[in-house]
Protein backbone atom coordinates (compact mmCIF):
# COMPACT_ATOMS: atom_id res chain seq x y z
CA UNK A 1 0.00 0.00 0.00
CA UNK A 2 1.43 3.33 -0.96
CA UNK A 3 1.27 6.36 1.28
CA UNK A 4 -1.37 7.96 -0.92
CA UNK A 5 -3.54 4.86 -0.69
CA UNK A 6 -3.23 4.76 3.09
CA UNK A 7 -4.22 8.41 3.33
CA UNK A 8 -7.19 7.70 1.11
CA UNK A 9 -8.24 4.81 3.38
CA UNK A 10 -7.98 7.06 6.42
CA UNK A 11 -10.01 9.73 4.66
CA UNK A 12 -12.69 7.14 3.85
CA UNK A 13 -12.76 5.98 7.45
CA UNK A 14 -13.08 9.58 8.55
CA UNK A 15 -16.04 10.06 6.23
CA UNK A 16 -17.78 6.91 7.53
CA UNK A 17 -17.16 7.45 11.25
CA UNK A 18 -15.87 10.96 11.93
CA UNK A 19 -16.34 10.57 15.72
CA UNK A 20 -13.99 7.58 15.90
CA UNK A 21 -11.10 9.14 13.97
CA UNK A 22 -11.42 12.64 15.52
CA UNK A 23 -13.30 12.36 18.81
CA UNK A 24 -15.21 15.58 19.57
CA UNK A 25 -13.61 17.87 22.12
CA UNK A 26 -16.48 17.36 24.58
CA UNK A 27 -15.92 13.60 24.73
CA UNK A 28 -12.15 13.96 25.05
CA UNK A 29 -12.60 16.48 27.83
CA UNK A 30 -15.12 14.23 29.60
CA UNK A 31 -12.76 11.24 29.40
CA UNK A 32 -9.81 13.28 30.64
CA UNK A 33 -11.93 14.67 33.46
CA UNK A 34 -13.17 11.21 34.49
CA UNK A 35 -9.61 9.87 34.50
CA UNK A 36 -8.37 12.84 36.54
CA UNK A 37 -11.24 12.39 38.98
CA UNK A 38 -10.43 8.69 39.49
CA UNK A 39 -6.72 9.29 40.04
CA UNK A 40 -7.43 12.36 42.18
CA UNK A 41 -9.76 10.34 44.39
CA UNK A 42 -7.15 7.58 44.74
CA UNK A 43 -4.48 10.17 45.62
CA UNK A 44 -6.77 11.64 48.30
CA UNK A 45 -7.42 8.17 49.72
CA UNK A 46 -3.66 7.51 49.87
CA UNK A 47 -3.07 10.89 51.54
CA UNK A 48 -5.81 10.26 54.13
CA UNK A 49 -4.79 6.76 55.13
CA UNK A 50 -3.43 6.36 58.62
CA UNK A 51 0.02 4.97 57.78
CA UNK A 52 3.28 5.98 59.40
CA UNK A 53 6.08 6.19 56.76
CA UNK A 54 8.68 4.97 59.27
CA UNK A 55 6.51 1.91 60.01
CA UNK A 56 6.62 1.18 56.31
CA UNK A 57 10.43 1.29 56.24
CA UNK A 58 10.85 -0.77 59.43
CA UNK A 59 8.22 -3.22 58.26
CA UNK A 60 10.10 -3.93 55.06
CA UNK A 61 13.18 -4.91 57.08
CA UNK A 62 11.10 -7.17 59.31
CA UNK A 63 9.39 -8.69 56.30
CA UNK A 64 12.74 -9.49 54.69
CA UNK A 65 13.80 -11.25 57.90
CA UNK A 66 10.54 -13.26 57.90
CA UNK A 67 11.01 -14.19 54.26
CA UNK A 68 14.58 -15.39 54.84
CA UNK A 69 13.23 -17.63 57.62
CA UNK A 70 10.47 -18.82 55.31
CA UNK A 71 13.02 -19.88 52.75
CA UNK A 72 13.82 -22.90 54.97
CA UNK A 73 10.47 -24.59 55.61
CA UNK A 74 10.50 -26.84 58.65
CA UNK A 75 7.79 -28.92 60.29
CA UNK A 76 9.04 -28.01 63.78
CA UNK A 77 9.08 -31.70 64.82
CA UNK A 78 5.30 -31.92 65.06
CA UNK A 79 3.99 -33.03 61.70
CA UNK A 80 1.22 -35.04 63.40
CA UNK A 81 -0.27 -31.91 64.89
CA UNK A 82 -0.09 -30.03 61.59
CA UNK A 83 -1.67 -32.79 59.53
CA UNK A 84 -4.28 -33.38 62.23
CA UNK A 85 -5.23 -29.72 62.14
CA UNK A 86 -5.42 -29.82 58.34
CA UNK A 87 -7.73 -32.84 58.50
CA UNK A 88 -9.85 -31.03 61.07
CA UNK A 89 -10.03 -27.99 58.77
CA UNK A 90 -11.27 -30.15 55.90
CA UNK A 91 -13.78 -31.91 58.15
CA UNK A 92 -15.11 -28.56 59.34
CA UNK A 93 -15.47 -27.37 55.73
CA UNK A 94 -17.33 -30.56 54.80
CA UNK A 95 -19.75 -30.39 57.74
CA UNK A 96 -20.40 -26.68 57.16
CA UNK A 97 -21.12 -27.32 53.49
CA UNK A 98 -23.63 -30.05 54.37
CA UNK A 99 -25.25 -27.84 57.00
CA UNK A 100 -25.47 -24.85 54.64
CA UNK A 101 -26.95 -27.06 51.92
CA UNK A 102 -29.68 -28.40 54.20
CA UNK A 103 -30.61 -24.92 55.45
CA UNK A 104 -30.25 -23.10 52.11
CA UNK A 105 -32.48 -25.46 50.11
CA UNK A 106 -35.78 -24.52 51.81
CA UNK A 107 -34.78 -20.84 52.09
CA UNK A 108 -33.93 -20.78 48.39
CA UNK A 109 -37.26 -22.37 47.45
CA UNK A 110 -39.13 -19.86 49.59
CA UNK A 111 -37.16 -16.94 48.11
CA UNK A 112 -37.77 -17.95 44.49
CA UNK A 113 -40.26 -16.04 42.43
CA UNK A 114 -42.62 -19.02 42.18
CA UNK A 115 -43.26 -18.89 45.93
CA UNK A 116 -42.54 -15.25 46.70
CA UNK A 117 -44.99 -13.61 44.30
CA UNK A 118 -44.90 -10.13 45.84
CA UNK A 119 -42.25 -8.12 43.95
CA UNK A 120 -41.37 -5.91 46.93
CA UNK A 121 -40.91 -8.86 49.28
CA UNK A 122 -38.90 -10.67 46.60
CA UNK A 123 -36.58 -7.67 46.18
CA UNK A 124 -36.23 -7.22 49.95
CA UNK A 125 -35.37 -10.88 50.58
CA UNK A 126 -32.79 -10.83 47.78
CA UNK A 127 -31.18 -7.69 49.21
CA UNK A 128 -30.98 -9.23 52.66
CA UNK A 129 -29.39 -12.38 51.21
CA UNK A 130 -26.92 -10.24 49.21
CA UNK A 131 -25.93 -8.25 52.27
CA UNK A 132 -25.54 -11.31 54.52
CA UNK A 133 -23.44 -12.95 51.80
CA UNK A 134 -20.92 -10.15 52.31
CA UNK A 135 -20.25 -11.04 55.95
CA UNK A 136 -17.11 -13.21 56.10
CA UNK A 137 -17.13 -16.36 58.21
CA UNK A 138 -14.45 -14.89 60.50
CA UNK A 139 -16.87 -12.15 61.62
CA UNK A 140 -19.48 -14.77 62.58
CA UNK A 141 -16.82 -16.94 64.22
CA UNK A 142 -15.68 -14.03 66.39
CA UNK A 143 -19.06 -13.80 68.09
CA UNK A 144 -19.94 -17.52 67.98
CA UNK A 145 -16.81 -18.39 69.92
CA UNK A 146 -18.12 -16.17 72.70
CA UNK A 147 -21.51 -17.87 72.53
CA UNK A 148 -20.52 -21.52 72.06
CA UNK A 149 -17.04 -21.58 73.54
CA UNK A 150 -13.67 -22.22 71.92
CA UNK A 151 -13.61 -25.09 69.45
CA UNK A 152 -14.61 -26.28 66.03
CA UNK A 153 -18.39 -26.11 66.64
CA UNK A 154 -18.34 -22.30 66.47
CA UNK A 155 -16.22 -22.56 63.32
CA UNK A 156 -18.58 -24.97 61.56
CA UNK A 157 -21.61 -22.83 62.34
CA UNK A 158 -19.78 -19.65 61.28
CA UNK A 159 -18.91 -21.20 57.91
CA UNK A 160 -22.46 -22.45 57.42
CA UNK A 161 -23.84 -18.99 58.28
CA UNK A 162 -21.57 -17.40 55.68
CA UNK A 163 -22.50 -19.93 52.96
CA UNK A 164 -26.25 -20.20 53.50
CA UNK A 165 -27.24 -16.86 51.92
CA UNK A 166 -24.96 -17.58 48.96
CA UNK A 167 -26.39 -21.04 48.31
CA UNK A 168 -29.97 -19.94 49.01
CA UNK A 169 -29.71 -17.19 46.43
CA UNK A 170 -28.24 -19.67 43.99
CA UNK A 171 -31.05 -22.18 44.56
CA UNK A 172 -33.66 -19.46 44.09
CA UNK A 173 -32.06 -18.34 40.84
CA UNK A 174 -31.72 -21.90 39.54
CA UNK A 175 -35.43 -22.45 40.23
CA UNK A 176 -36.34 -19.25 38.42
CA UNK A 177 -34.27 -20.26 35.39
CA UNK A 178 -35.99 -23.63 34.98
CA UNK A 179 -37.06 -24.21 31.39
CA UNK A 180 -40.86 -24.07 31.38
CA UNK A 181 -41.20 -26.33 28.34
CA UNK A 182 -40.10 -29.38 30.29
CA UNK A 183 -42.75 -28.70 32.95
CA UNK A 184 -45.33 -28.28 30.19
CA UNK A 185 -44.19 -31.59 28.74
CA UNK A 186 -44.63 -33.47 32.00
CA UNK A 187 -47.98 -31.81 32.64
CA UNK A 188 -49.27 -32.56 29.15
CA UNK A 189 -48.31 -36.22 29.61
CA UNK A 190 -50.66 -36.22 32.61
CA UNK A 191 -48.09 -35.78 35.39
CA UNK A 192 -49.12 -34.16 38.66
CA UNK A 193 -47.00 -31.68 40.63
CA UNK A 194 -44.95 -34.48 42.17
CA UNK A 195 -44.04 -35.77 38.71
CA UNK A 196 -43.30 -32.21 37.60
CA UNK A 197 -40.93 -31.75 40.52
CA UNK A 198 -39.29 -35.11 39.96
CA UNK A 199 -38.98 -35.20 36.16
CA UNK A 200 -38.99 -31.55 35.05
CA UNK A 201 -37.56 -29.38 37.83
CA UNK A 202 -35.08 -31.59 39.72
CA UNK A 203 -33.13 -32.74 36.63
CA UNK A 204 -32.56 -29.10 35.68
CA UNK A 205 -31.80 -27.72 39.14
CA UNK A 206 -29.86 -30.56 40.77
CA UNK A 207 -26.68 -30.45 38.63
CA UNK A 208 -26.19 -26.69 38.98
CA UNK A 209 -26.90 -26.72 42.70
CA UNK A 210 -24.62 -29.71 43.22
CA UNK A 211 -21.81 -28.07 41.31
CA UNK A 212 -22.28 -24.87 43.29
CA UNK A 213 -22.22 -26.87 46.52
CA UNK A 214 -18.85 -28.30 45.51
CA UNK A 215 -17.70 -24.77 44.86
CA UNK A 216 -18.87 -23.80 48.37
CA UNK A 217 -16.85 -26.72 49.76
CA UNK A 218 -13.71 -25.35 48.10
CA UNK A 219 -14.45 -21.85 49.43
CA UNK A 220 -15.09 -23.28 52.90
CA UNK A 221 -11.75 -25.04 52.99
CA UNK A 222 -10.09 -21.69 52.31
CA UNK A 223 -12.25 -19.80 54.81
CA UNK A 224 -11.89 -22.52 57.48
CA UNK A 225 -8.13 -22.06 57.46
CA UNK A 226 -8.37 -18.69 59.19
CA UNK A 227 -11.04 -19.43 61.80
CA UNK A 228 -8.48 -20.80 64.26
CA UNK A 229 -7.18 -17.25 64.72
CA UNK A 230 -10.26 -16.46 66.82
CA UNK A 231 -10.26 -19.91 68.42
CA UNK A 232 -12.80 -21.61 66.20
CA UNK A 233 -10.70 -24.67 65.30
CA UNK A 234 -8.62 -25.75 62.32
CA UNK A 235 -5.19 -24.98 60.91
CA UNK A 236 -5.53 -21.23 61.56
CA UNK A 237 -4.72 -21.76 65.22
CA UNK A 238 -1.44 -23.50 64.39
CA UNK A 239 -0.54 -20.74 61.92
CA UNK A 240 -1.42 -17.89 64.27
CA UNK A 241 0.50 -19.46 67.14
CA UNK A 242 3.66 -19.76 65.00
CA UNK A 243 3.33 -16.25 63.56
CA UNK A 244 3.14 -14.89 67.11
CA UNK A 245 6.47 -16.49 68.05
CA UNK A 246 8.03 -15.58 64.68
CA UNK A 247 8.53 -19.26 63.77
CA UNK A 248 8.25 -18.42 60.10
CA UNK A 249 10.09 -21.54 58.95
CA UNK A 250 7.17 -23.56 60.34
CA UNK A 251 4.65 -21.05 58.98
CA UNK A 252 6.13 -21.61 55.53
CA UNK A 253 5.92 -25.39 55.95
CA UNK A 254 2.24 -25.22 56.93
CA UNK A 255 1.43 -22.81 54.10
CA UNK A 256 3.09 -25.04 51.51
CA UNK A 257 1.23 -28.14 52.70
CA UNK A 258 -2.00 -26.15 52.91
CA UNK A 259 -1.65 -24.69 49.40
CA UNK A 260 -1.01 -28.17 48.00
CA UNK A 261 -4.12 -29.50 49.80
CA UNK A 262 -6.25 -26.64 48.42
CA UNK A 263 -4.96 -27.30 44.91
CA UNK A 264 -5.69 -31.03 45.27
CA UNK A 265 -9.22 -30.33 46.50
CA UNK A 266 -9.82 -27.84 43.67
CA UNK A 267 -8.62 -30.44 41.18
CA UNK A 268 -10.90 -33.18 42.54
CA UNK A 269 -13.87 -30.86 42.78
CA UNK A 270 -13.31 -29.51 39.26
CA UNK A 271 -13.23 -33.08 37.96
CA UNK A 272 -16.48 -33.89 39.79
CA UNK A 273 -18.09 -30.71 38.49
CA UNK A 274 -17.13 -31.54 34.93
CA UNK A 275 -18.96 -34.84 35.31
CA UNK A 276 -22.05 -33.10 36.68
CA UNK A 277 -22.54 -30.65 33.86
CA UNK B 1 -59.54 -43.43 30.08
CA UNK B 2 -60.26 -46.47 32.22
CA UNK B 3 -59.61 -49.49 30.12
CA UNK B 4 -59.91 -53.02 31.43
CA UNK B 5 -56.60 -54.18 32.90
CA UNK B 6 -56.57 -57.27 30.73
CA UNK B 7 -56.50 -55.19 27.53
CA UNK B 8 -53.62 -53.15 28.85
CA UNK B 9 -51.47 -56.14 29.69
CA UNK B 10 -52.35 -57.65 26.34
CA UNK B 11 -51.14 -54.39 24.75
CA UNK B 12 -47.92 -54.63 26.73
CA UNK B 13 -47.33 -58.18 25.62
CA UNK B 14 -47.94 -57.26 22.01
CA UNK B 15 -45.54 -54.28 22.26
CA UNK B 16 -42.82 -56.33 23.90
CA UNK B 17 -43.03 -58.80 21.05
CA UNK B 18 -41.81 -55.97 18.82
CA UNK B 19 -37.98 -56.33 18.83
CA UNK B 20 -37.39 -52.56 18.80
CA UNK B 21 -39.60 -52.04 21.84
CA UNK B 22 -38.04 -55.02 23.61
CA UNK B 23 -34.56 -53.66 22.94
CA UNK B 24 -35.56 -50.21 24.19
CA UNK B 25 -37.09 -51.67 27.33
CA UNK B 26 -34.01 -53.70 28.19
CA UNK B 27 -31.71 -50.72 27.54
CA UNK B 28 -33.90 -48.54 29.71
CA UNK B 29 -33.97 -51.08 32.51
CA UNK B 30 -30.17 -51.23 32.39
CA UNK B 31 -29.86 -47.41 32.44
CA UNK B 32 -32.24 -47.12 35.39
CA UNK B 33 -30.37 -49.82 37.31
CA UNK B 34 -27.08 -48.08 36.58
CA UNK B 35 -28.27 -44.68 37.77
CA UNK B 36 -29.83 -46.24 40.90
CA UNK B 37 -26.54 -47.96 41.66
CA UNK B 38 -24.67 -44.66 41.18
CA UNK B 39 -27.13 -42.91 43.48
CA UNK B 40 -26.73 -45.56 46.21
CA UNK B 41 -22.93 -45.37 45.94
CA UNK B 42 -22.91 -41.55 46.11
CA UNK B 43 -25.23 -41.49 49.10
CA UNK B 44 -23.02 -44.06 50.84
CA UNK B 45 -19.85 -42.06 50.07
CA UNK B 46 -21.36 -38.77 51.24
CA UNK B 47 -22.68 -40.38 54.44
CA UNK B 48 -19.31 -41.96 55.16
CA UNK B 49 -17.50 -38.67 54.52
CA UNK B 50 -19.87 -36.71 56.74
CA UNK B 51 -19.77 -39.15 59.62
CA UNK B 52 -16.00 -39.29 59.31
CA UNK B 53 -15.98 -35.50 59.37
CA UNK B 54 -17.98 -35.39 62.60
CA UNK B 55 -15.16 -37.32 64.28
CA UNK B 56 -12.26 -35.63 62.49
CA UNK B 57 -13.58 -32.14 63.19
CA UNK B 58 -13.73 -32.80 66.90
CA UNK B 59 -17.18 -31.30 67.35
CA UNK B 60 -18.35 -34.62 68.78
CA UNK B 61 -15.84 -34.30 71.63
CA UNK B 62 -16.64 -30.67 72.30
CA UNK B 63 -18.94 -30.85 75.27
CA UNK B 64 -22.00 -28.66 75.02
CA UNK B 65 -21.73 -27.83 78.72
CA UNK B 66 -24.66 -27.48 81.06
CA UNK B 67 -27.87 -26.08 79.57
CA UNK B 68 -26.55 -25.11 76.10
CA UNK B 69 -29.92 -23.76 74.90
CA UNK B 70 -30.27 -21.56 77.93
CA UNK B 71 -26.75 -20.23 77.37
CA UNK B 72 -27.54 -19.37 73.76
CA UNK B 73 -30.78 -17.67 74.83
CA UNK B 74 -28.99 -15.56 77.43
CA UNK B 75 -26.29 -14.77 74.88
CA UNK B 76 -28.88 -13.56 72.37
CA UNK B 77 -30.46 -11.48 75.13
CA UNK B 78 -27.11 -9.83 75.81
CA UNK B 79 -26.67 -9.22 72.08
CA UNK B 80 -29.99 -7.48 71.59
CA UNK B 81 -29.88 -3.79 72.45
CA UNK B 82 -31.70 -2.41 75.44
CA UNK B 83 -34.12 -0.14 73.58
CA UNK B 84 -37.09 1.60 75.19
CA UNK B 85 -39.79 3.10 73.00
CA UNK B 86 -40.40 6.23 75.07
CA UNK B 87 -36.75 7.40 75.11
CA UNK B 88 -35.74 6.05 71.67
CA UNK B 89 -34.56 9.40 70.29
CA UNK B 90 -33.02 10.82 73.46
CA UNK B 91 -29.31 11.62 73.80
CA UNK B 92 -26.43 9.22 74.22
CA UNK B 93 -26.46 9.42 78.02
CA UNK B 94 -30.04 8.11 78.24
CA UNK B 95 -30.14 4.31 78.61
CA UNK B 96 -32.59 2.81 76.13
CA UNK B 97 -32.06 5.32 73.31
CA UNK B 98 -30.69 4.57 69.87
CA UNK B 99 -27.83 7.01 70.46
CA UNK B 100 -26.92 5.08 73.60
CA UNK B 101 -26.83 1.82 71.63
CA UNK B 102 -24.66 3.42 68.88
CA UNK B 103 -22.67 5.28 71.53
CA UNK B 104 -19.42 5.54 69.56
CA UNK B 105 -20.94 6.13 66.12
CA UNK B 106 -18.46 8.80 64.82
CA UNK B 107 -15.53 6.52 65.61
CA UNK B 108 -17.22 3.54 63.93
CA UNK B 109 -18.03 5.62 60.87
CA UNK B 110 -14.36 6.61 60.62
CA UNK B 111 -13.49 2.91 60.83
CA UNK B 112 -16.08 2.14 58.12
CA UNK B 113 -14.48 4.81 55.95
CA UNK B 114 -11.06 3.27 56.59
CA UNK B 115 -12.44 -0.12 55.50
CA UNK B 116 -13.72 1.40 52.28
CA UNK B 117 -10.41 3.21 51.79
CA UNK B 118 -8.45 -0.02 52.25
CA UNK B 119 -10.71 -1.90 49.84
CA UNK B 120 -10.56 0.75 47.10
CA UNK B 121 -6.81 1.29 47.34
CA UNK B 122 -6.10 -2.43 47.41
CA UNK B 123 -8.34 -2.93 44.37
CA UNK B 124 -6.58 -0.10 42.49
CA UNK B 125 -3.05 -1.30 43.32
CA UNK B 126 -4.05 -4.93 42.78
CA UNK B 127 -5.67 -4.20 39.42
CA UNK B 128 -2.58 -2.26 38.29
CA UNK B 129 -0.33 -5.14 39.32
CA UNK B 130 -2.66 -7.65 37.68
CA UNK B 131 -2.67 -5.68 34.39
CA UNK B 132 1.12 -5.67 34.33
CA UNK B 133 1.59 -9.31 35.39
CA UNK B 134 -1.20 -10.71 33.22
CA UNK B 135 0.64 -9.53 30.08
CA UNK B 136 3.47 -11.80 31.27
CA UNK B 137 1.06 -14.70 31.79
CA UNK B 138 -1.03 -14.79 28.61
CA UNK B 139 -0.11 -16.57 25.43
CA UNK B 140 -1.10 -13.61 23.27
CA UNK B 141 1.45 -11.27 24.82
CA UNK B 142 4.23 -13.48 26.24
CA UNK B 143 6.04 -15.89 23.92
CA UNK B 144 8.13 -17.64 26.62
CA UNK B 145 6.23 -20.56 28.15
CA UNK B 146 8.41 -20.69 31.26
CA UNK B 147 7.59 -17.08 32.20
CA UNK B 148 3.88 -17.73 31.68
CA UNK B 149 4.07 -20.85 33.84
CA UNK B 150 5.85 -19.07 36.70
CA UNK B 151 3.55 -16.05 36.73
CA UNK B 152 0.48 -18.29 36.67
CA UNK B 153 1.74 -20.32 39.62
CA UNK B 154 2.36 -17.03 41.44
CA UNK B 155 -1.28 -16.02 40.84
CA UNK B 156 -2.43 -19.39 42.11
CA UNK B 157 -0.41 -19.16 45.32
CA UNK B 158 -1.59 -15.58 45.98
CA UNK B 159 -5.20 -16.69 45.46
CA UNK B 160 -4.86 -19.71 47.71
CA UNK B 161 -3.22 -18.22 50.80
CA UNK B 162 -6.11 -16.62 52.70
CA UNK B 163 -5.88 -12.82 52.92
CA UNK B 164 -6.34 -13.03 56.70
CA UNK B 165 -3.20 -15.17 57.03
CA UNK B 166 -1.27 -12.74 54.82
CA UNK B 167 -2.57 -9.91 56.98
CA UNK B 168 -1.52 -11.67 60.20
CA UNK B 169 2.02 -12.05 58.86
CA UNK B 170 2.07 -8.45 57.63
CA UNK B 171 0.76 -7.12 60.95
CA UNK B 172 3.70 -8.88 62.60
CA UNK B 173 6.00 -6.99 60.20
CA UNK B 174 4.36 -3.57 59.81
CA UNK B 175 2.51 -3.31 63.10
CA UNK B 176 -1.20 -2.80 63.77
CA UNK B 177 -2.91 -0.55 61.23
CA UNK B 178 -4.34 -0.35 57.73
CA UNK B 179 -0.98 -0.70 55.93
CA UNK B 180 -0.84 -4.45 56.55
CA UNK B 181 -4.45 -4.77 55.44
CA UNK B 182 -3.92 -2.86 52.19
CA UNK B 183 -0.85 -4.94 51.30
CA UNK B 184 -2.59 -8.24 52.11
CA UNK B 185 -5.66 -7.32 50.05
CA UNK B 186 -3.49 -6.04 47.20
CA UNK B 187 -1.66 -9.36 47.03
CA UNK B 188 -4.81 -11.47 46.94
CA UNK B 189 -6.37 -9.06 44.42
CA UNK B 190 -3.35 -9.52 42.15
CA UNK B 191 -3.90 -13.28 42.42
CA UNK B 192 -7.57 -13.27 41.51
CA UNK B 193 -7.64 -10.42 38.98
CA UNK B 194 -4.38 -11.63 37.42
CA UNK B 195 -5.98 -14.95 36.60
CA UNK B 196 -9.12 -13.32 35.18
CA UNK B 197 -7.18 -10.73 33.15
CA UNK B 198 -4.98 -13.48 31.71
CA UNK B 199 -8.08 -15.28 30.49
CA UNK B 200 -9.42 -12.05 28.99
CA UNK B 201 -6.10 -11.43 27.21
CA UNK B 202 -6.09 -14.92 25.78
CA UNK B 203 -9.63 -14.54 24.47
CA UNK B 204 -8.74 -11.28 22.69
CA UNK B 205 -8.87 -11.43 18.90
CA UNK B 206 -5.25 -11.69 17.65
CA UNK B 207 -6.10 -10.20 14.26
CA UNK B 208 -6.19 -6.78 15.93
CA UNK B 209 -2.51 -7.15 17.01
CA UNK B 210 -1.60 -8.42 13.57
CA UNK B 211 -3.21 -5.34 12.10
CA UNK B 212 -1.16 -3.04 14.34
CA UNK B 213 2.02 -5.01 13.57
CA UNK B 214 1.28 -4.94 9.83
CA UNK B 215 0.88 -1.16 10.03
CA UNK B 216 4.37 -0.97 11.54
CA UNK B 217 3.46 -0.77 15.23
CA UNK B 218 5.89 -2.03 17.89
CA UNK B 219 5.18 -4.09 21.01
CA UNK B 220 3.90 -1.13 23.04
CA UNK B 221 1.57 -0.01 20.26
CA UNK B 222 0.34 -3.57 19.85
CA UNK B 223 -0.70 -3.55 23.51
CA UNK B 224 -2.15 -0.04 23.38
CA UNK B 225 -4.09 -0.21 20.10
CA UNK B 226 -4.51 -3.96 19.57
CA UNK B 227 -5.12 -5.33 23.06
CA UNK B 228 -6.32 -2.51 25.33
CA UNK B 229 -9.52 -1.58 23.44
CA UNK B 230 -10.60 -5.22 23.43
CA UNK B 231 -9.91 -6.03 27.06
CA UNK B 232 -10.64 -2.73 28.86
CA UNK B 233 -14.41 -3.28 29.34
CA UNK B 234 -13.84 -6.74 30.81
CA UNK B 235 -11.03 -5.46 33.04
CA UNK B 236 -13.32 -2.71 34.32
CA UNK B 237 -16.20 -5.04 35.07
CA UNK B 238 -14.01 -7.59 36.92
CA UNK B 239 -12.34 -4.80 38.88
CA UNK B 240 -15.70 -3.37 39.97
CA UNK B 241 -16.82 -6.79 41.18
CA UNK B 242 -13.55 -7.13 43.06
CA UNK B 243 -14.20 -3.84 44.90
CA UNK B 244 -17.26 -5.47 46.46
CA UNK B 245 -15.31 -8.60 47.40
CA UNK B 246 -12.54 -6.49 48.89
CA UNK B 247 -14.98 -4.49 51.01
CA UNK B 248 -16.25 -7.73 52.56
CA UNK B 249 -12.74 -9.00 53.11
CA UNK B 250 -11.53 -5.66 54.51
CA UNK B 251 -14.35 -5.70 57.06
CA UNK B 252 -12.86 -8.87 58.56
CA UNK B 253 -9.18 -7.89 58.35
CA UNK B 254 -9.34 -5.69 61.44
CA UNK B 255 -9.96 -8.77 63.58
CA UNK B 256 -6.24 -9.56 63.20
CA UNK B 257 -5.30 -5.88 63.63
CA UNK B 258 -5.00 -4.91 59.98
CA UNK B 259 -7.17 -1.78 60.16
CA UNK B 260 -10.78 -0.90 59.46
CA UNK B 261 -14.08 -1.73 61.13
CA UNK B 262 -12.97 -5.25 62.09
CA UNK B 263 -10.81 -3.74 64.82
CA UNK B 264 -13.93 -2.22 66.38
CA UNK B 265 -15.69 -5.59 66.17
CA UNK B 266 -12.77 -7.27 67.86
CA UNK B 267 -12.72 -4.59 70.56
CA UNK B 268 -16.47 -4.99 71.19
CA UNK B 269 -16.05 -8.75 71.61
CA UNK B 270 -13.03 -8.50 73.88
CA UNK B 271 -14.97 -6.10 76.13
CA UNK B 272 -17.97 -8.52 75.83
CA UNK B 273 -20.17 -5.70 74.51
CA UNK B 274 -22.33 -7.97 72.40
CA UNK B 275 -24.95 -5.31 71.66
CA UNK B 276 -22.15 -3.11 70.31
CA UNK B 277 -21.09 -6.03 68.09
CA UNK B 278 -24.61 -6.13 66.68
CA UNK B 279 -24.60 -2.36 66.10
CA UNK B 280 -21.31 -2.55 64.18
CA UNK B 281 -22.53 -5.58 62.23
CA UNK B 282 -25.55 -3.54 61.11
CA UNK B 283 -23.20 -0.75 59.96
CA UNK B 284 -21.20 -3.30 57.94
CA UNK B 285 -24.41 -4.63 56.36
CA UNK B 286 -25.38 -1.07 55.44
CA UNK B 287 -21.94 -0.49 53.90
CA UNK B 288 -22.15 -3.68 51.84
CA UNK B 289 -25.68 -2.96 50.63
CA UNK B 290 -24.80 0.62 49.64
CA UNK B 291 -21.74 -0.51 47.72
CA UNK B 292 -23.75 -3.28 46.07
CA UNK B 293 -26.32 -0.80 44.78
CA UNK B 294 -23.67 1.73 43.73
CA UNK B 295 -21.60 -0.79 41.82
CA UNK B 296 -24.73 -2.14 40.14
CA UNK B 297 -25.58 1.40 38.98
CA UNK B 298 -22.03 2.05 37.74
CA UNK B 299 -21.90 -1.26 35.91
CA UNK B 300 -25.23 -0.55 34.24
CA UNK B 301 -23.97 2.86 33.09
CA UNK B 302 -20.70 1.43 31.75
CA UNK B 303 -22.56 -1.27 29.86
CA UNK B 304 -25.01 1.28 28.51
CA UNK B 305 -22.09 3.29 27.12
CA UNK B 306 -20.71 0.22 25.41
CA UNK B 307 -24.02 -0.43 23.71
CA UNK B 308 -24.21 3.17 22.52
CA UNK B 309 -20.59 3.37 21.30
Amino acid sequence: MTRAESLATIARARAIAPDVIDPPFARRAANALALTAVFGALAILVALIDVDPSAFANGQEALLRFLSLMARPNDGGMPDRIYGALLQTFAMALLATAMAFVVALPIGVLASRAVMRNAVAHFAVRRVLDALRGIPALVWALVLVSALGLGPLAGVIALALADTPYLAKFVAEALENVDERQRDGVRSAGGGWMAELRFAITPQVAPVVASQTLYVLEANFRAAAVLGIVGAGGIGYELDERIRIFAFDQVAYILIVYVLCVMALDYVSAALRRRLT
Amino acid sequence: MTRPASTRSEDAVRHLANPIVAHFESERARAVAKSRFAAVISIAVVTALLSGAVFASGIAEQSAGADPLGRIASFLARMSPDLQADVLFEGATQTGSLRHWFYDLPRWLRAIFETLQMAILATAFGAAGAVALSTLASRTTMPFAIVRFLVRRLFEVLRTIPDIILATILVAAFGVGPLAGVIALTLSTIGSLGKLFTEVNENADPSAFEGVRAAGGGWAQELRYGLAPQVAPNYASYTLIRVEVNISLAAALGIVGAGGIGMELERAISFTEFDTYLAILLLILALITTCDLASEAIRRRLMGQEVRA
